[in-house]
C-alpha cells in the first residue's frame, strides 16, 4: 500500500514519505510530435536539458531543504540512480530515501510510468501513480530534472535580461513551453535560458487554470561530469510564496546500472554500494 | 472614473510584482543544507512509539498504554554477504480492562533474521526468518501466502500496521533476477508446532508449524505490465495458485487485482479441523486507486473469500454455539482472512491537509454479508524526527457481527513516535 507514512516521504511517502524525488528525466532530447526538431526554439530547450541530465548512466545525490518564512521545517536527502535508455535516451530510475530518520532505506523505482515505492519495514512494493509520486518534495525533482524537450513544444517568447539564482543579471532567450501530451506535470512553463551558454537560468511552472505553481532558479553552477551543471536549484512555491525549497546536489559519478536492478523484483534485495 | 480604475489596477499590478521580486530575494538568500554523504548511513534503524488509548466498552472505558521500540539493522559484512535483524518490542499497562486479557503485557515479534548470499550479481540465497510478503491489493492479500500466524502484537487494525508488524517465517530461499523478471524458490521447514506468549520467545510454532514452499515467477510482458505467478503448497494441503496484476490507468489511477485459488476445506472446516470438504475455492482482491491534484488519493476495494461463510452459515454460526462462532472468529484473524465471503474496504490518505506536514489516512472496511463495519481516522503531523498522531476506530453491527463483535466499540489514541 502506498500509505502516507510511506510517502511522507513522500508521504506515507507516505507518503509519504510519501516522498521526496528528485528525478532525472530525460537526456537525449527527442522533439515532441508536430514540433520540427529543427526548431530553433527546442533546440534551446535540448541544449538546456543536457546541461541539467547527464548524457549516460550516473549517479547523485540531492539534498532538499524545505523553508517557511524563512526558517527551516524540513529535509530530505535522496540518492538516485539513472540509468540511460537505448534508443530513446529517457532515464529510468532508481531512488533511496537517505533521510530523514523514518524515511531511510525505502525506494522508488520509475520506468516511464511503471512507479513502484518499496518500505523495507514491511517488504511491500507498492505500485503509485505518476500524479502520487509527485506529492510533496517530489514535484519539486520533477521541476529539476525532467527533460522538457522531450514533453513541451517550445516557442520564443523573446529575449530579456533577468537576474539568476546567484543574483547576477544574464541576458537569456525567454521560451513559451507548452505540454506535448496530457501526461505532463505541468501544463504549460516559461523558460530563461542564457544565451551565452544555453544554461537554465529561471523557470516558471504552470497549471492548466494559468495559476503559478513554482518558480524554480538554477544556480550554483560547477563542473559535474564533464558539464558545467547547477549544483542547487531554488523553488519557490507558486501559491505561498513563503514556501522555499532548495535542493542542492553532489556526489556526481558515472554509474552502471543493471537492468535486473529496475523491477520491482529486486527493490527488496536493494543495498547502496 | 476609468482613468482612476485604470490607474489603480496599474499600481496593483506594480505592487504585486514588487513583492514577487521581494519573495524571490528572501528565497535567493536561503542556502541549501550542507551535503551528507549517503554512503555512511547507519546500519542500525529504531524508532520508538508511546500511545495512550481511551477505548469505549460496555459500560465502561479502558484506559492503556503502550511504549514500542521497532529496530532493523541490515548490513553488507563481506563482499556478497548481508545480515538482517528486525525486532519489534510492545509494552502494554491497562485499566479497566473487560475484555479478559492481561493487564501487562510485553510482547517482541521477531519479525527478521537472516542472513543473505550474493554469489553473482543476479543470482541471491538466503537462510533465516525472512519477512516473504506477496500481494499488490492494500487491505486483503489472498497471494501473501505467508501471513497466516504471523501477527504476534495486534496494535492496529490498519492494514500498513498489520503488515508491518508480523514474524518472518524460517525459510530458505533463492532468487535468480534478469533483466525483465525473476524466479524465486522458497522452502520453509516445520520445525515445531509449539507456539508461546514469552515476551521475547522467537515463537517459531507461530510460523515454522507445517512444511510451505512456494514458487514466485515474474516476467514484463508489456512495458508497465509484470504479473506475478505463484505455487504455493503445504504439509497435507493441496497446492495453490496465485497472481498478482496492477496497470497504470493514466497519469492518475492504478489498477489492481489479486486472486489466488486451489482445493482446500471452507474455513469453517479449517478452524474445526474437520475432514472432507475439499473443493476448489478462490479468493481475490480487486481495486484501484485515483489520486487527485489536491494530494488527496482514494482507494476502492472489492475483497472475496470463497472459503469464508456465506449469508446462511454466518448467520447460523452467529445464532449457534457460542464457542464455535468464536473458535472461527479467531481462527479467521489470526489467518488474516475474511471470516465472510465478501469485503468492501476504501482507504484514503490525503497529505497536506490544512496546512504542510498534516495529513489524514482513513479507512472504512464493511463486512457484505452482514453490513457491519469499521472505520478508522488518523491525523499524523509530521517532523522531521518526530510524529504526532490522534487515531479513532468506530465499528458499527450487532455484537455478533464480522465487526460489531470487538469489545471495544469506540476508541481514542493519542501517539507520539521519534525516529532515530
Amino acid at each position: 500500500m502506498f500509505n502516507l507514512r510511506a510517502v511522507t516521504v513522500l508521504a506515507s511517502v507516505k507518503g509519504v514519505l510519501i516522498a521526496a524525488l528528485a528525478l532525472p528525466g530525460l537526456a537525449a532530447a527527442e522533439s515532441p510530435a508536430g514540433n520540427p526538431a529543427g526548431s530553433e526554439a527546442q533546440k534551446i530547450l535540448a541544449a538546456s536539458d543536457a546541461i541539467r541530465n547527464p548524457s549516460r548512466s550516473f549517479g547523485l545525490t540531492t539534498t532538499m531543504t524545505e523553508y517557511h518564512n524563512g526558517h527551516q521545517t524540513d529535509m530530505s536527502i535522496l540518492q538516485i540512480y539513472a540509468k540511460a535508455e537505448a534508443g530513446s535516451g529517457q532515464y529510468r530510475n532508481l531512488i533511496r530515501f537517505v533521510g530523514p530518520a523514518r524515511d531511510v532505506n525505502k525506494l522508488m523505482l520509475k520506468n516511464g510510468n511503471d512507479l513502484w515505492f518499496y518500505d523495507p519495514s514491511s517488504q511491500a512494493s507498492v505500485r503509485i501513480s505518476p500524479r502520487q509520486r509527485l506529492l510533496g518534495q517530489a514535484a519539486n525533482g520533477d521541476v529539476v530534472t525532467v527533460n522538457l524537450a522531450t514533453d513541451y513544444q517550445a516557442k520564443l517568447a523573446g529575449d530579456e535580461d533577468v537576474e539568476d539564482g546567484d543574483r547576477v543579471r544574464r541576458h537569456c532567450h525567454k521560451l513559451a513551453l507548452s505540454a506535448a501530451s496530457a501526461s505532463v506535470t505541468y501544463d504549460s512553463i516559461d523558460m530563461w535560458i542564457d544565451a551565452e551558454n544555453s544554461r537554465p537560468v529561471k523557470a516558471k511552472f504552470f497549471a492548466a487554470s494559468g495559476d503559478l505553481l513554482k518558480t524554480a532558479y538554477y544556480r550554483h553552477y560547477e563542473r559535474e561530469l564533464d558539464v558545467e551543471r547547477p549544483t542547487e536549484t531554488v523553488i519557490i512555491d507558486g501559491l505561498d510564496h513563503q514556501w522555499v525549497t532548495i535542493m542542492r546536489y553532489s556526489n556526481y559519478a558515472w554509474r552502471e546500472v543493471p537492468d535486473s536492478w529496475l523491477q520491482r523484483d529486486y527493490l527488496p534485495r536493494f543495498r547502496p554500494e | 472614473m476609468w482613468p482612476i480604475l485604470l490607474t489603480l489596477a496599474l499600481l496593483t499590478s506594480a505592487a504585486a510584482g514588487a513583492g514577487e521580486q521581494d519573495d524571490d530575494a528572501a528565497a535567493l538568500a536561503l542556502s541549501g543544507a550542507p551535503v551528507t554523504a549517503p554512503a555512511g548511513t547507519s546500519p542500525i534503524s529504531l524508532s520508538i512509539e508511546g500511545a495512550q488509548t481511551f477505548a469505549r466498552v460496555a459500560g465502561s472505558e479502558e484506559r492503556i498504554q503502550r511504549l514500542s521500540l521497532d529496530a532493523r539493522f541490515d548490513e553488507m559484512f563481506a563482499p556478497g554477504w548481508r545480515g538482517i535483524v528486525a525486532e519489534r518490542i510492545d509494552g502494554s499497562w491497562a485499566e479497566g480492562l473487560a475484555s479478559g486479557q492481561p493487564a501487562n503485557e510485553e510482547v517482541g515479534t521477531l519479525k527478521e533474521a537472516y542472513l543473505s548470499w550474493q554469489p553473482q550479481a543476479n543470482l541471491l540465497l538466503d537462510a533465516g526468518r525472512i519477512n516473504a510478503r506477496q500481494g499488490v491489493a492494500l487491505g486483503y492479500n489472498p497471494t501473501d501466502f505467508f501471513r497466516a500466524d504471523a501477527v504476534r502484537s495486534l496494535v492496529s487494525p490498519d492494514p500498513n500496521s498489520l503488515r508491518d508488524n508480523r514474524l518472518g517465517t524460517v525459510m530458505l530461499r533463492g532468487e535468480e533476477l534478469w533483466d525483465s523478471g525473476a524466479l524465486t524458490v522458497s522452502y520453509a521447514p516445520r520445525l515445531t508446532a509449539h507456539t508461546s506468549r514469552a515476551a521475547l520467545d522467537p515463537d517459531f510454532g507461530a510460523t515454522n508449524a507445517q512444511g510451505r514452499w512456494m514458487l514466485s515467477l515474474s516476467e514484463q510482458l508489456a512495458p508497465g505490465l509484470s504479473p506475478q505467478w505463484l505455487v504455493f503448497g503445504r504439509d497435507g494441503g493441496s497446492p495453490q495458485v496465485g497472481v498478482n496484476l496492477t496497470a497504470g490507468l493514466g497519469s492518475a489511477t492504478v489498477a489492481y487485482v489479486e486472486v489466488s485459488g486451489g482445493r482446500s476445506t471452507s474455513l469453517l472446516g479449517q478452524a474445526l479441523q474437520l475432514a472432507g470438504g475439499e473443493t476448489f475455492r478462490s479468493r481475490a482482491a480487486a481495486g484501484v486507486t485515483y489520486s487527485t491534484t489536491y494530494k488527496l488519493s482514494l482507494t476502492l476495494e472489492y475483497e472475496y473469500n470463497g472459503a469464508g461463510s456465506g449469508k446462511q452459515q454466518w448467520s447460523d454460526l452467529r445464532a449457534g454455539d457460542g464457542p464455535l462462532y468464536g473458535r472461527y472468529r479467531e481462527y479467521a484473524l489470526s489467518q488474516q482472512d475474511l471470516a465472510t465471503r465478501s469485503a468492501g474496504f476504501i482507504y484514503a490518505s490525503w497529505q497536506d491537509l490544512m496546512f504542510k506536514h498534516l495529513d489524514l489516512s482513513a479507512f472504512v472496511r464493511e463486512d457484505l454479508v452482514d453490513h457491519s463495519r469499521m472505520e478508522w481516522l488518523e491525523f499524523r503531523r509530521h517532523w522531521n524526527a518526530v510524529d504526532v498522531a490522534l487515531r479513532w476506530q468506530d465499528v458499527q453491527g450487532n455484537t455478533t457481527s464480522d465487526f460489531g463483535a470487538s469489545t471495544q466499540r469506540q476508541t481514542w489514541q493519542l501517539l507520539l513516535d521519534y525516529y532515530l
